[in-house]
């Protein structure tokens, strides 16, 4: 006898494993692509003398956007899609604009994720 | 009040030779950048443009016009400028600067003919955090039979702190003499403004003349 619903559970398992596989191989591909470069950098007091760092970092060609945290003494650097960057040439680039970096990581955040994080524990001005 | 004057004077050396200087606008731009300032008053207009070649050098060139108290003695100075970090130190939430600022060109005067070639060979000191800024010059600027040495000396601090994006406003208070062009004491209160694609000052000195510096990088 013909039994339907066993007929119909197994495209429908695959169509399922297909759909899942499909959205967390998304995910998964938004996460990479939200990779940032995190540094902390000695010596930014001043966004005028520290538009040094946001411009020779623009520059690099990975570069999607770049952060500038003077009160957490944070830049970051996220990259383009399908790109990855260059740990080293960042350092140099902020050493090369006359700051010191003291701590620098691969974080899977955006750079409007890391700018949200900090604007969140931004401390009252005083 | 002539030991008072010279108690002031002697400060304001002091401090320009000694103390710590600032990196508020310090007299270049960081590697490859172009930097252009300006400081304008009654009594000294002063422009120059020098360009980074490294993150420590500078080469430029400046133009500087003077005039005594008396309004009797004028200069005009052109020169080729060099300017080199001597020291950076980059704390956590710091930074201090020495520079040397030096230039060479000819100048002229109402009170001769022609023109002498003058040599002004400088130090320049910074320290500054978010919030406290001070900083000292110490210039010389010597030509035959000339000598107009001079030296500044600021101390300010800023309203609050502010994100990257957003204009500072800063209190500072700078104290500047030139030898043989002003006998007085210069005093100038001013507001400042720092922005990360600007920086200016704004200010009216102790005989009510108003002042106006810029800095831009390209």
């Amino acid at each position: 006898m013909f039994n339907i619903s066993k007929t119909l559970s197994s495209p429908l398992k695959i169509l399922c494993a297909a759909v899942v596989l499909s959205s967390t191989s998304g995910l998964m591909t938004a996460a990479a692509a939200a990779e940032s470069a995190k540094a902390t950098v000695n010596g930014m007091v001043c966004a005028f003398c520290a538009q040094g760092i946001e411009k020779r970092l623009s520059s690099l060609p990975a570069t999607k956007a770049v952060f500038v945290d003077l009160r957490k003494k944070i830049v970051a650097v996220e990259a383009r899609e399908g790109q990855s960057l260059d740990l080293a040439a960042i350092r140099h680039e902020i050493t090369e604009a006359g700051y010191d970096v003291v701590k620098l990581e691969t974080v899977a955040m955006s750079v409007e994720d890391l700018k949200a994080q900090t604007a969140t524990k931004k401390p009252v001005r005083k | 009040m002539e030991f008072f004057n010279s108690l002031l004077r002697w400060l304001v050396t002091a401090f320009a030779m000694t103390a710590v200087f600032s990196a508020h606008a310090g007299p270049m731009g960081f590697k490859g950048s172009a930097m252009t300032m300006g400081d304008f008053s009654p009594n000294w207009q002063e422009g120059w443009v020098n360009y980074a070649p490294s993150s420590r050098d500078a080469v430029g060139v400046g133009a500087l016009a003077m005039r005594s108290d008396d309004k009797r003695l004028t200069r005009k100075l052109s020169e080729l400028t060099y300017t080199r970090l001597l020291k950076r130190v980059n704390g956590e939430h710091s930074q201090a600067n020495l520079w040397f600022v030096g230039g060479v060109g000819p100048v002229s005067g109402n009170d001769f003919s022609g023109s002498k070639t003058l040599w002004a060979p400088g130090i320049s000191a910074d320290y500054e955090t978010t919030r406290v800024y001070v900083s000292g010059t110490l210039r010389l600027y010597r030509a035959s039979g000339m000598n107009h040495d001079f030296a500044s000396a600021r101390a300010g601090f800023s309203f609050y702190e502010v994100d990257y994006e957003e204009t500072q406003p800063w209190f500072i208070v700078e104290v500047r003499r030139m030898r043989g062009l002003s006998e007085g004491i210069e005093i100038t209160p001013m507001l400042r403004l720092i922005n990360k694609r600007y920086f200016v000052d704004l200010g009216v000195n102790n005989v009510k003349q108003g002042r106006v510096n810029f800095m831009y990088i390209f």
